[in-house]
């Protein structure tokens, strides 16, 4: 490890991971709007993307930076997935209902 | 000029290419689909797009069998046990599409099948994982493709459901990236044998007790068990059968890998030891719930949840032998309770409802073979001869006790006694006379389902009379 | 500079941009009102709530289209950094992922997932 690479030292950039992964944490059991509890994984995923990035560049290996890569595009599917169900679950008519307006319609 | 590209030849590729083909199926029934008008050969050809699919990654892996390579630098492992996980998932795909011929409306079908499919691609991914990345890879399409059909029921609760398991998933996955991280940060390096080479170190420790805890939620092992119940009941069934094995059959080859492969001799046992815990609570308070469920699928899952404790346990000790037969007993249990779950298919009147317990009264008089075959299953699932669950249990039982893990042998014998009173309710139930004008009509057009009761009872009894254990599943080809 | 002087710039110069974006049309946009144009309707009732807030579904399944293929093309960073090593095998590693993607497009488009309903 070359502890010259960083300006900040490297245990401040895991000690902010850390917090940042337990703020997400701690909204995923506090919080109960199903949005929010999204926003806080999303928190708890990055929190592990700047600890992989960190020690990347402390190892200077480049297979942190490409992890991080896969866990944004990860994360980006996960949240299209959870706004998809969070949008089913609460929209008020059934979608039998939805489909026979439209019919309607046209 | 510049040098060759590292770590790809065709041995790569060709490592994935069972992978391949299953992702190459699901897109083109997707693709199929837009040029089909509507009606129901749709489904069917979804679904025959999918089966040969399936059955051409099927026979590709077969051939993958005794010969270990470390493709993508040591990124996939092909051969060793990633071979018998691959068909274990292949094969419950395949039974759980043919269960209601694809999942959901005719027009749904088609997206349904490819996501089902991409699942498996998943665990197949993981299955062979070799590095952090791979495994978190596989892990994620297994577990974005599970979110949706979790949720693509018509009923509230199922979608209900479907949330709960997202953002309780979502969370085992976040702990189980950051705990990857911090194995990551310990080793520098993403490779599972890295981790063995490396100096422990707290962040190790720490990075790998994250990682467990996501893996067991995976697993649904006890503590981390509270959301399989809801979802496998709220869950179309051929999405509650697929997720029962696939979902254990990947989780299961991530954490035979890790046990065996990445973790150092000198602290395995210690940060191991958790693990072997709660396998065995599962056992035991998976079947002690399971005493008191009413509807079917509810049941099956808190079965689920002791079985796989079983299986946890056979790894206990990180003996050749307990790998060889905690994958002879998942493959056991993959063909009894997919088996149960064909049954319970053919006895409902449409793919989203529930079935209860009492469903079953009389089925010995109305249906006969039907009562046979599930009488066999249930036998198979509480361990009892001439069945393959008889001879699994027997097998790990003694891996246990020759790995000096005494304890959890008498755990199992206790589990094993409590699960036999879970699945004797059902049984007894089978052969109480009831008037048949309180029957419910219960008919089902479907051939499918009766295929793959008669394959799983035969490869249940087959397996129970000779036990066919692997003897090439190297965890980690070096 | 310490070694937390960048962040401090970075913090200053994100908060001035938010700051500037939302102040800044406010004070320079032309303002004429007269008792016509300060009117909810030319005729109906006055609205009795604040009526933002509420989005229709549809804005959600746009948002999550744009999620996943705005995301999509952050793959592409990589390859084009590597490009020239990588050589023909990136370049059909990348044709692959453009048709990946183009079916999903193609899917989205033909059951009307673009469609403003």
């Amino acid at each position: 490890m070359t502890p010259s690479a960083f300006a900040v030292p490297i245990e401040n950039y895991i000690g902010l991971s850390a917090v940042i992964f337990f703020l997400g944490v701690t909204g995923v059991i506090v919080r109960r709007n199903p949005l929010i509890m999204l926003m806080s994984i999303e928190l708890m995923f990055n929190a592990a993307n700047l600890a992989l990035i960190t020690f990347a560049k402390a190892w200077v290996n480049a297979a942190g930076h490409i992890f991080a890569f896969l866990v944004i595009t990860v994360a980006a599917a996960e949240a299209a997935i959870g706004l998809a169900i969070v949008v089913v679950v609460f929209r008020r008519a059934a979608h039998v209902d939805v489909d026979e307006i439209a019919t309607l319609h046209g | 000029m510049s040098p060759p590209i590292p770590y790809v030849n065709s041995a790569d590729l060709h490592a994935l290419l069972p992978t391949t083909v299953i992702a190459a199926a699901g897109l083109l029934a997707l693709v199929v689909d837009l040029f089909m008008s509507a009606g129901r050969a749709r489904r069917w050809i979804a679904v025959a797009i999918a089966a040969a699919g399936l059955v051409i990654a099927g026979v590709l892996t077969a051939q993958q069998y005794g010969h270990s390579y470390p493709a993508f630098g040591g990124a996939y492992m092909q051969g060793g046990f990633a071979v018998v996980l691959g068909e274990i998932a292949i094969f419950a795909t395949l039974v759980s599409l043919g269960l209601g011929i694809g999942i959901g409306r005719d027009d749904q079908v088609a997206g349904t099948t490819a996501i089902v499919l991409w699942s498996t691609c998943g665990a197949l991914l993981m299955a062979g994982a070799g590095n952090l990345m791979m495994i978190f890879l596989g892990l994620e399409l297994l577990s974005l493709g599970l979110y949706c059909l979790c949720a693509m029921s018509v009923r509230s609760a199922a979608r209900e459901s479907g949330l709960k398991y997202l953002l309780l998933s979502s969370m085992a996955s976040g702990f189980l990236l950051y705990g990857m991280a911090l194995l990551f940060g310990g080793t520098g390096s993403v490779a599972l044998a890295a981790i063995s080479a490396a100096p422990p170190s707290p962040l190790i420790a720490l990075g790998a007790g994250l990682f467990l805890v996501g893996i067991a939620f995976k697993l649904s092992l006890v503590p981390f068990h509270s959301w399989t119940p809801d979802v496998y009941e709220g869950a179309p069934l051929s999405v509650t059968a697929y997720m029962s094995v696939v979902t254990k059959a990947g989780a299961l080859g991530v954490l035979g890998r890790f046990a065996y492969a990445a973790l150092p001799p000198a602290t395995a046992n210690a940060i191991l030891l958790p693990v072997w815990t709660v396998a065995a609570i599962s056992m035991i308070v998976g079947n002690l719930a399971a005493l008191q469920q009413i509807d079917m699928k509810r049941l099956l899952a808190y079965s689920g949840i002791g079985q796989v404790g079983y299986i946890v346990a056979a790894f206990a000790g990180q003996t050749p032998l307990g790998l060889r037969y905690a994958i002879f007993y998942l493959a056991a249990y993959t063909f009894m309770n997919l088996g149960a779950f064909a049954v319970v298919a053919l006895m409902l009147k449409d793919a989203d409802g529930s079935l209860g317990v009492g469903a079953f009264a009389g089925l010995a008089y109305r249906r006969p073979w039907l009562a046979a075959a599930m009488t066999f299953f249930l036998l198979s699932l509480a361990g009892l001869p001439p069945t393959a669950g008889f001879t699994g249990k027997i097998l790990i039982l003694a891996s246990s006790v020759g790995a000096g893990y005494w304890w959890l042998s008498v755990l199992l014998i206790a589990g094993t006694a409590i699960s036999v009173y879970v699945y004797f309710k059902i049984v007894r139930a089978m052969f109480v006379r009831v008037d048949e004008a309180h029957v419910r009509a219960e008919r089902s057009t479907n051939p499918l389902p009766w295929i793959s009761i008669a394959v799983c009872a035969a490869a249940v009894f087959v397996l129970g009379i000779y036990p066919l254990a692997p003897s090439d599943i190297i965890p980690l080809a070096k | 500079m310490t070694p937390y002087g960048p962040v401090a710039i970075y913090l200053a110069v994100a908060l001035a941009a938010a700051l500037l974006f939302t102040v800044l049309p406010g004070l320079m946009a032309q303002r004429k009102p007269n008792a016509v144009k300060s009117e909810a309707y030319e005729c109906g009732v006055e609205p009795t709530s604040d009526v933002s807030g509420r989005f229709p579904v549809r804005f959600y399944l746009i948002a999550m289209l744009f999620v996943v293929f705005d995301v999509e093309a952050a793959s592409f960073y990589p390859w084009a950094v590597q490009m020239h090593q990588l050589r023909v095998f990136g370049l059909l590693e990348m044709i692959v992922f453009v048709i990946v993607l183009g079916i999903g497009y193609a899917y989205v488009w033909k059951r009307g997932g673009f469609q403003w309903r």
